[in-house]
């Protein structure tokens, strides 16, 4: 069944592919069957088409796009046999996780071997005491998404700090009267609402752990503040903001229906197509605005990158050259406009402002502490409860430090 | 047939039961009073990246000569269950502890020491509030529309079983995705209710969106009450009707007295199948709400098992799950257990 | 005595509703399907729109869909040839032997129908790594035809249970072995309920997607387990060519449906309501 399974796909994908077989990975010598998983966003379709593409008699290339990716990547890169996945897409919070536990391969040997033949720049590379772990190949950023053309005709500024958001927000809703939520922002439960809580903690001055420990101390003051933070935003959301991702966002925003917010800069370059956007060339991007007058800037810097794992059953050279055709100087100026990309070669459009806006106001890398998801993880569960009023911020953010502790105690992170 | 043979016959069967089923709950237990770590060590590295080289402490794995990860693993009585119960008071008070200490900077405590939530009661809660709106709706459609289906014509009566089966035989996880599309902000469903004034956000209150789940419920149920009672009653004995019918017995009667005692024995076993099934609802939890204002239990041990990636709390979860469905099936497999020593 | 035209009629509409409740997301996701993302999640809802294939394209084209095709149908035929052979052979014996131990395992099974799924894949995470059995077609399909067997033996039993004991005791009189009588002269009598059970082995198998989507990877993925990625689509050509996927994973079971309609109501009238 198996063989006969393959040799149909040889096939057909040879059929598929039969032009492009000698224009990628034509000269990778060996054969390989590579699996790689990642998030599915649009700059990873794109890769992962150029991946595949390797395709051919003897190499078989597969990449898997998932919305469970870093639960997947954890748990292969962590098997006691061979990883099932012979690399992954990850960004910043998997690389910690995975590389706290030791379940990442060393590539600077390899980097060194290929570095001219696939112009690998220094600025990709990531490094743990002087150790390649990861090739990063795109940032990105929450930034202000906002309609400039509603901002403009009502004469409102695009707001700079949360509390300015919220007075445009209340001018828009009882001015504009083709939008009856001026604000979407992904606040669903889970990763969504957490990252906004992360976000917005550190715009309002704390910290998610206590200096240089694993003890939690985002249940104090500035926590509570970026709760309530998030619940004055709520009037002008839609009613369902409690259950919207980014996808729901970014639709608010393509139907017209939305006036601002902060979204993921991987978003920007979708405003501006046609098949998807009623709002084609209306949409500007600003950094993102500062959690209060005071306060400092609410986003944090992603990278994402590729990483190997321990644990691979294979032929490392082949899985390397083949992720690094994917990462080429090609595929950025092929799909220039769908990401923030790293290499030299990229050049900036309108939709990368915002996230350069973002750095220069001073925005923090999005933190690496590898009990870090076990925290954002247990805040996305019980946001909810805090955002809509069944629980206290205070109590609800107790609550979620002592799930916390207790997670943190089960993987050792924590002592007693 | 004699013992022998009887084992030889069932052997497969039953060995892929117990395989695949008895040794997993067994070990399902066995995992549940377990907890593995990696063992960490704290150090000081140099990271550099994309955005700039930082000196950072954190904490790392520590490793066997050969880079193999340590790990190490115990036996931790009931501490998984504890904490799936929201009985874990230590957790909660050692959250505590250093926030009291610094209570003159930040602010006060006044909240008071909050429970850890409960898990596994508020998605058993929901799990059996499910099975409680549900099964009267799945039982009474299915058997409305079985009578009122025997009024059609013999061609027409092939065009609605195929249509009305629909809800039935899509799979799950699709027929979740189409009636989230149906009932999202801008959907098909909300645009006809604002047709008549009414604005619906069916995410945006805990009532709505379990009422969107149960809506979900008993349309994807209802087809197999049908199809079932409809079966049954094309068995419906035509002379007892007859007879009842020369007797004057009026149709209500009839169908009191002769079709209800008929097919009584399918709708317990409807009740004892949409039980067990509604026990288990999971797509549309995970499709609908990811888990917003609602869990069930099946959905619990999912979710602890793939997003918290802790296998031994999920199998706590899984115990008391399969605790949660025996007690459910007390009564029905008393009853079985009276008819089949009846029937041997 | 017939219905008054006007209780008639009220069965008629009443029915006619149940029809269009039934049939109405199916076909709204498919009137989306045909459409660009901006017209399909339109708001205000739009009732027309430029027709487009696009979706359907990405999805079986690009994104290769028809690998998670294939992996579907070797599951499915898989699990379903297996949950029937194994399970009409444990049937066959549950419908004659007239044991206690019968009795007791019928009963067992009934508790493992009822047995939520999830409950048992920490330990297939666990046992599958360990024996390195995780992500093959083989775990899968016989944890489907585990899972399956509960409701396949107590539905073929009651089917065997129509078949009269002489006509196996008649065959074996003639020389047969126990096994011959089954195979030659019983099974042989047994297709509609074979039919009928394999039905519901197969939307089993088919529509699965906890266990399928937790126990495969990328090329091994089944067609609901692949569909997942659109329920938190990072982008609206993946949520688009997941509305195409749901109408393409749909349609195989309708035409199903059409051809076995009458199989499935004669069958259930003949085997489970009986028994």
């Amino acid at each position: 069944m198996r063989s006969m399974s393959t040799a149909v796909f040889m096939g057909v994908c040879l059929s598929v592919f039969a032009q492009s077989v000698h224009a990628k990975c034509g000269d990778i010598v060996g054969k390989g069957d590579i699996n790689i998983i990642g998030n599915s966003f649009p700059a990873l379709q794109y890769i992962s088409k150029e991946l595949e593409s390797c395709n051919r008699a003897g190499l078989k290339v597969a990449v898997k796009m998932t919305p469970e990716a870093r639960v997947e990547t954890e748990r292969a890169f962590g098997s006691t046999g061979p990883s099932p996945f012979s690399a992954a897409v990850v960004s910043m919070g998997t690389f910690t996780n995975l590389n706290a536990r030791g379940q990442l391969q060393p590539m600077t040997d390899l980097v060194n071997k290929y570095r001219t033949k696939y112009k690998i720049e220094d600025s990709m590379l990531v490094r743990v005491n002087g150790e390649v772990m990861a090739i990063a190949f795109m940032q990105n950023a929450q930034n202000l998404f906002y309609r400039k053309d509603i901002f403009e005709k009502h004469g409102i500024k695009a707001p700079t700090t949360y509390p300015e958001m919220l007075i445009a927000a209340s001018q828009i809703k009882a001015k504009e009267r083709s939008i009856d939520f001026p604000i979407a922002q992904p606040f669903g439960k889970g990763f969504d609402s957490a990252t906004e809580f992360v976000n917005l903690l550190s715009g309002h001055g704390g910290r998610m752990f206590k200096l240089g420990s694993a003890e939690p101390d985002f249940n104090g003051d500035a926590g509570v503040k970026a709760i309530e933070t998030m619940r004055a935003m709520l009037p002008f959301m839609t009613p369902n903001a409690l259950a919207s991702n980014s996808d729901d966002v970014m639709n608010q925003f393509q139907q017209g229906k939305a006036a601002m917010g902060v979204l993921w800069a991987s978003r920007a370059e979708r405003m501006d197509d046609a098949a998807a956007s009623k709002v084609v060339g209306k949409i500007d991007f600003a950094a993102a605005p500062k959690a209060s007058a005071s306060g400092k800037i609410a986003a944090h810097l992603w990278w994402d990158g590729v990483v190997m794992p321990r644990n691979l059953g294979q032929d490392r050279d082949i899985v390397f050259q083949v992720l690094m055709e994917g990462l080429d100087e090609e595929t950025t100026r092929a799909a220039n406009n769908t990401a923030i990309w790293i290499r030299s070669t990229y050049k900036p459009t309108r939709f990368g402002a915002g996230v350069a806006a973002s750095i220069k106001a001073g925005a923090p890398v999005w933190p690496s502490e590898p009990f870090f998801s076990l925290a954002h993880g247990e805040l996305g569960k019980i946001l909810p409860d805090a955002l809509s009023g069944k629980l206290s911020p205070k109590a609800a953010l107790d609550v979620a430090a002592a799930a916390y502790r207790s997670a943190a105690r089960d993987q050792g992170f924590l002592k007693k | 047939m004699k013992l022998p043979s009887f084992l030889r016959f069932v052997g497969p069967s039953v060995g892929l039961m117990v395989a695949l089923m008895a040794v997993p709950l067994a070990m399902t237990f066995y995992l549940s009073l377990r907890q593995c770590a990696l063992e960490m060590e704290t150090v000081t590295v140099t990271q550099s990246g994309p955005f700039g080289q930082q000196e950072v402490t954190t904490q790392r794995t520590k490793t066997t000569a050969d880079g193999v990860p340590i790990s190490q693993c115990s036996f931790v009585g009931l501490q998984h269950y504890k904490r799936v119960l929201g009985l874990d008071r230590a957790g909660a008070d050692d959250a505590l502890a250093p926030a009291t200490t610094e209570a003159t900077t930040s602010a006060p405590v006044g909240v008071g020491a909050s429970k850890p939530a409960n898990e596994f009661f508020s998605a058993l809660r929901f799990t059996l509030s499910y099975i409680a709106a549900t099964t009267p709706f799945v039982v009474g459609i299915g058997l409305l529309l079985a009578l009122g289906a025997q009024q059609l014509s013999t061609a027409w009566r092939a065009i609605f079983i195929t249509a009305a089966l629909l809800p039935f035989i899509v799979t799950p996880v699709v027929a979740a995705l189409s009636i989230k599309w149906l009932f999202r902000d801008n959907g098909l469903i909300p645009y006809l209710f604002s047709h008549f004034g009414v604005q619906v956000f069916w995410m945006a209150e805990a009532w709505s969106a379990q009422l969107l789940i149960v809506l979900y419920g008993v349309w994807h149920s209802v087809p197999f009450a049908f199809i079932v009672l409809f079966a049954g009653l094309q068995s419906v004995p035509q002379d007892s009707l007859e007879a009842a019918t020369i007797d004057g017995a009026s149709r209500m009667q009839r169908f009191r007295y002769v079709t209800l005692p008929h097919i009584m024995p399918l709708v317990i076993f409807i009740l004892l199948i949409h039980v067990m099934d509604a026990y288990r609802v999971f797509e549309p939890i995970i499709v609908l709400t990811q888990g917003t204002f609602t869990t069930s239990v099946q959905y619990l041990t999912y979710y602890i098992l793939l997003q918290e990636s802790n296998p031994y709390k999920a199998s706590a979860a899984s115990v008391l799950t399969i605790a949660g469905v025996a007690v459910l099936l007390i009564p029905l497999l008393l009853k079985t257990y009276r008819e089949q020593r009846g029937l041997n | 005595m017939p219905l008054s035209r006007f209780a008639q009629r009220i069965i008629y509409v009443a029915l006619a509703l149940w029809l269009v409740i039934a049939s109405l997301p199916v076909i709204w996701t498919a009137v989306i399907s045909l459409r660009d993302y901006v017209d399909a999640f339109a708001n205000p809802v739009k009732w027309s729109a430029p027709v487009t294939f696009e979706n359907y394209r990405a999805l079986w084209i690009d994104r290769e869909f028809y690998r998670n095709f294939f992996n579907t149908m070797v599951v499915t035929i898989g699990t379903v040839s297996i949950s029937l052979c194994v399970g009409c052979l444990a049937a066959y014996a549950l419908a004659r032997y007239r044991g206690s131990l019968g009795f007791w395992l019928l009963l067992v099974a009934l508790v493992f129908r009822a047995l939520p799924h999830s409950t048992l894949l920490p330990s297939f995470f666990t046992l599958f790594d360990a024996l390195g059995i995780r992500n093959t077609y083989f775990s899968l399909i016989f944890v489907l035809v585990a899972i399956n067997q509960p409701f396949t033996i107590w539905m073929l039993r009651s089917f065997f249970m129509n078949i009269p004991a002489e006509l196996d005791e008649a065959a074996m009189v003639d020389g047969c072995s126990r096994f011959q009588a089954f195979r030659r002269v019983i099974i042989p009598v047994m297709w509609p309920g074979i039919v009928t059970t394999g039905l519901f082995s197969f939307l089993l198998a088919y529509n699965d997607f906890l266990l399928s989507s937790a126990l495969t990877n990328a090329e091994k993925m089944t067609m609901p387990a692949a569909i997942a990625n659109s329920i938190s689509a990072e982008s609206e050509a993946l949520l688009m060519q997941g509305v195409a996927g749901a109408v393409s994973i749909t349609l195989p079971l309708i035409i199903l449906v059409v051809i076995f309609q009458r199989q499935i109501v004669s069958g259930l009238t003949q085997g489970a309501v009986k028994g």
